[in-house]
């Protein structure tokens, strides 16, 4: 199970385990399966990226078919204005932050979880995985009143902070597991070259661990790119608003003109779309990783 | 250089002490090889030198100085690992200047003391290198590159050949005999293959369940086993072990195999009365059947391995199985009876009971 | 995920075990034994652990233990947030939580949320899974289609569903009008919101799943299916008795992320329904959100708020323990 968050799950050359080769009607039934689950999956995120384009009796009419006339001001409007690179650019600071931190504090932890044993570590160690159990949902009125109290409310720290906190528990653990798997003679090694545990993580941990770091960073991007709940309740001013927030905004301001709302979704899943084409093993890896990994 | 001297050292885990009270003396510049089978305590000693493992009673010291409470690298030691432990993010030059970085000694001097390792290493062409991109036997050559480069008080080496194929492990086993012939750095060499003790060694010290069995030159332990655990480990093919009971055969001291065989031995063993109970030692190569003026024992061949140059012969004596060693050109066929003659001055004799040599 | 609480606690501590070990010991002959000898590594060991372990624990106990703990203590009260919480109820929060036809609703949702993952979800994924391992060509390219909704916002996934379901201008009202049938508004009738949002449930995460299966799949030695071959098995015979009971880790785990899941639900109900209509298609989070949260009601937020700590800790622990001992 652990083998495939490091060689990433999707590889075309690890497909296929048949020697033989298909035969005509089962290679028709994988492929006719396979499309239609594909349309249904498709179907809504091309359409609405379509939608974008019509006018509202045009989606009305055919909300299937390609635009009568393409309305690229829906999506130039857009693009020109503020509120929408605002956003992106609240979403991208926020979860900067969270990423650095995430792993700053997270691998600190957990080199002191592989490697050095002290009074008490595995229950501290159990201590941190209690975040895995429940979600930042439970506990959201108190942690308003926390913020609040530490005057975070309405700014990006209140938003980053609690994302931290949350995403320590899975971060350490995947952090430690691949510490621990570090050869223990390299540590020997180090030890008699003279390195202490300091300089041990920074001269042999930090640079091996490339791979757990693009990980666990992944993972807290995305979370923290898509997060709702915490923004939702942290923040008031719609000029610090991520754009999951801008979007239930702009719905609610442009209620039912559809092909605006269409074209402002369009644009906001477009970053993560991209990503995810380009460096979809690295996501698909590291997704699946906190589920396969812990 | 430093002479390395171990005091009544111990070592436990818990309540289970593993090393028992080692004493050791290591001369400066000499070659030691500690060797014993696995769990007998020699890679946990050597790590305690290393000040790798804590001691639990004891003192270490190199030099004049008693190490036991300082780090590794206030040690002066350098050790060379069984997996290598290359740190696989540096090139071999970095690999091997790593400890001096880190001792912050100057740019030029780091560069000077690796080119120049490198070149006695044959390691020039692959400076540049990350690991992954090494063989085997080269990563091997930087590991000790690493070693030699700090220009230690004594090398430390853990089992370093057991992973190469045996063919390079031959390779290098003559280049680290080399490099220690050139640097004459005290070194302390870990393994559980016993040739390879012995090719390298000046002195072996042969290790079991935590106690010193022997030390000595190889060919000390090789002609005096001053034991029953040290004549069987030390030798390939181990000795053969036969009981047997003394008896002094025309005032001549003897040893009568169960099958009736008497076979004549040396004057010099001390300590054996007639009637005795004793574990006979013959070596392989001692039973041969063209040597002129030995005893004879004979038996039925049971098996013949041909290596080549020569054969092993396993045959019987008294329901054991024994082996012998005979040229490969002699034609000896299983089910033959087979007759080989064997040195009196050459037949080990142990207490059955305490394992000792007689 | 939640390793198991140590039992040796010496053995944490390596104080601890010098000094029992050095009394437990006969002393050593020759010198007197050192009792409190520097440890060569220990001597560095505090000073990392003093440096590196503080920010992570700090901010995790701030704002994950302690909030959680006081979520506890606040559900006895009646408190609107401001001020010091004075107005202790006892368990009336509880009561009203319980009594709350919309939490009842709230929970009956969650439950058929775990159901559909299970029966139709998961089925689904190991189904598709077991299609994109094989030979064929653009299996890649299906892969990544498949998994795209999982990586995608909720908030926006929800989004474009609701217009999917508009019976205005979206894609259903589409396929009635070709029909020449009045479009439904499935999101505004309570009878119909709740399928319609365990589909879009089924579409937004199915291809996590099916890539935890891909994972399983290929952890399969393929001399062993081979071996079925020879022994004269048929397609569905492998699959039967070979590859399913190897997958069963993974079909353990793959529930587990549904049911954690399904407790977690709130993002993408919130751009569908909020909860509504008449609160048909309420979870415990959006519960939480609408009748804690919107209303500032501190105390009856943070019951919800322990309700929900509790079933998850619950569910994960006997879940482990139960089904994933072996895993």
């Amino acid at each position: 199970m652990t083998e495939i968050s490091e060689s990433a799950p999707i590889d075309a050359a690890q497909s296929g385990g048949e020697g033989r080769k298909l035969n005509v009607s089962t290679q028709t039934y994988l492929y006719v399966s396979l499309l239609i689950v594909a349309g249904i999956v498709i179907v809504p995120l091309l359409t609405t990226a379509l939608g974008g384009f019509k006018t509202l009796p045009d989606l009305r009419g055919s909300p299937f078919g390609l635009p009568e006339h393409w309305q690229w001001s829906n999506y130039t409007d857009i693009l020109m204005s503020k509120r929408y690179w605002l956003q992106m650019g609240n979403s991208l600071l926020i979860a900067v932050f969270t990423v650095f931190l995430t792993i700053v504090f997270s691998a600190c932890a957990a080199f002191c979880f592989a490697h050095i044993r002290f009074f008490g570590s595995e229950y501290l160690l159990n201590y941190f995985l209690i975040g895995l159990m429940f979600p930042a949902a439970t506990a959201i009125l108190p942690l308003y009143i926390r913020i609040r109290d530490l005057g975070l409310l309405d700014t990006y720290w209140g938003v980053i902070l609690p994302q931290v906190a949350f995403g320590l528990g899975m971060s350490i653990l995947l952090f430690r597991n691949y510490f621990r798997n570090l050869p223990q003679e390299l540590f020997d090694a180090a030890f008699v070259d003279g390195c202490g545990y300091i300089g041990f993580f920074w001269h042999v941990t930090m640079p091996l661990s490339r791979p757990i770091i693009a990980t666990v960073g992944i993972i807290a991007f995305v979370q923290s790119w898509n997060s709702y709940i915490i923004p939702l309740i942290m923040l008031n001013s719609e000029n610090r608003y991520p754009w999951p927030l801008g979007i239930m905004v702009y719905k609610g301001e442009f209620a039912t003109e559809w092909q605006l709302v269409l074209a402002f979704i369009t644009l906001t899943i477009l970053p993560t779309i991209i990503a995810f084409f380009v460096a979809q093993k690295h996501i698909i890896a590291g997704l699946t990783a906190g589920a396969v990994k812990s | 250089m430093a002479s390395v001297t171990l005091s009544n050292i111990r070592k436990s885990y818990g309540a289970l002490e593993v090393i028992h009270g080692v004493s050791l003396n290591i001369n400066d510049g000499e070659f030691v090889a500690l060797v014993g089978p696995s769990g007998c305590g020699k890679s946990t000693l050597l790590r305690m030198i290393a000040g790798l493992e804590e001691i639990t009673g004891g003192d270490i010291s190199i030099g004049s100085e008693i190490v036991n409470e300082l780090t590794p690298r206030e040690r002066n030691i350098a050790m060379v690992f069984q997996s290598y432990a290359l740190y696989p993010h540096m090139t071999v030059a970095e690999n091997m200047g790593f400890n001096l970085r880190l001792a912050k000694r100057p740019k030029a001097e780091i560069e000077e003391r690796v080119t120049e390792a490198a070149r006695m290493l044959d390691l020039t062409e692959l400076l540049d290198r990350k690991p992954s991109q090494l063989s085997g036997g080269q990563r091997q050559r930087v590991a000790m590159g690493r070693a030699v480069v700090r220009n230690p008080a004594v090398f430390l080496f853990d089992e370093p050949l057991s992973n190469l194929d045996a063919k390079l492990r031959v390779q290098m086993r003559s280049e680290i005999k080399t490099l220690h012939q050139r640097v004459e750095t005290t070194s302390i060499y870990v393994t559980h293959d016993q040739i390879e003790a012995m090719t390298l060694a000046d002195r072996v010290v042969v290790l079991n369940k935590g106690y010193i069995e022997q030390e000595g030159t190889p060919i000390e332990l090789y002609k005096k086993p001053a034991n029953l655990f040290v004549a069987a480990f030390i030798g390939s093919p181990a000795m053969n072990l036969l009981p047997a009971t003394i008896e002094a055969a025309d005032g001549v001291p003897s040893v009568r195999f169960s099958d009736g065989t008497l076979l004549p031995v040396s004057k010099s063993h001390h300590g054996i009365t007639p009637g005795q109970k004793v574990t006979v030692g013959l070596r392989p190569e001692h039973l041969n059947p063209d040597i002129g003026n030995g005893a004879v024992i004979k038996g039925t061949a049971l098996l013949v391995e041909p290596t080549g140059a020569q054969s092993h012969v396993v045959f019987e004596l008294g329901g054991q199985h024994v082996t012998a060693i005979v040229d490969g050109e002699r034609d000896i066929h299983h089910g033959q009876t087979f007759e080989a003659k064997i040195d009196p001055e050459r037949v080990h004799i142990f207490d059955t009971e305490t394992g000792v040599a007689l | 995920m939640f390793p198991t609480v140590p039992g040796d606690f010496a053995d944490a501590n390596g104080k601890t075990r010098m000094t029992t070990t050095d009394s437990i010991l006969p002393p050593p002959v020759g010198p007197a034994p050192k009792m409190r000898r520097r440890r060569s590594l220990a001597h560095t060991k505090w000073p990392v652990v003093i440096l590196f372990m503080p920010p992570a624990l700090l901010i995790f106990t701030v704002l994950v233990i302690l909030p959680m703990g006081e979520a506890a203590w606040y559900s006895f009260f009646h408190w609107n947030g401001y001020g010091e919480p004075s107005k202790w109820v006892d368990f009336r929060n509880y009561k009203l939580i319980f009594k709350n036809s919309a939490f009842t609703k709230a929970l009956i949702n969650n439950g058929l949320i775990i159901i559909t993952s299970i029966l139709i979800q998961l089925p689904l994924a190991l189904w598709l899974a077991t299609m994109v391992t094989r030979k064929i060509k653009g299996a890649l390219f299906f892969r990544l289609i498949f998994f795209l909704p999982y990586v995608l916002a909720d908030v926006a996934a929800g989004m474009i569903w609701r217009f999917v379901y508009d019976g205005d201008f979206g894609l259903v009202a589409g396929i009635f009008h070709f029909f020449g049938a009045q479009p439904p508004f499935l999101l505004a009738n309570a009878d119909t919101a709740m399928p319609a949002i365990l589909a879009v449930i089924v579409w937004k995460y199915f291809g996590f799943h099916m890539m935890l299966f891909i994972a399983g799949l290929q952890a399969i030695d393929k001399s062993i299916l081979e071996a079925a071959d020879i022994d004269g098995a048929t397609g569905w015979q492998k699959f039967r008795l070979v590859t399913l009971p190897m997958l069963g880790s993974t079909v353990r785990l793959s529930v587990f992320f549904a049911v954690i899941g399904s407790l977690q639900l709130f993002d993408m109900i919130m751009p569908l329904t909020g909860g509504g209509p008449a609160n048909s298609t309420q979870t415990m989070v959006t519960f939480l959100y609408n009748f804690g949260v919107t209303r500032m009601q501190v105390g009856f937020g943070s019951a919800v708020g322990v309700i929900l700590f509790i079933i998850c800790v619950t569910l994960a622990f006997s879940y482990k323990r139960i089904f994933m001992k072996n895993d």
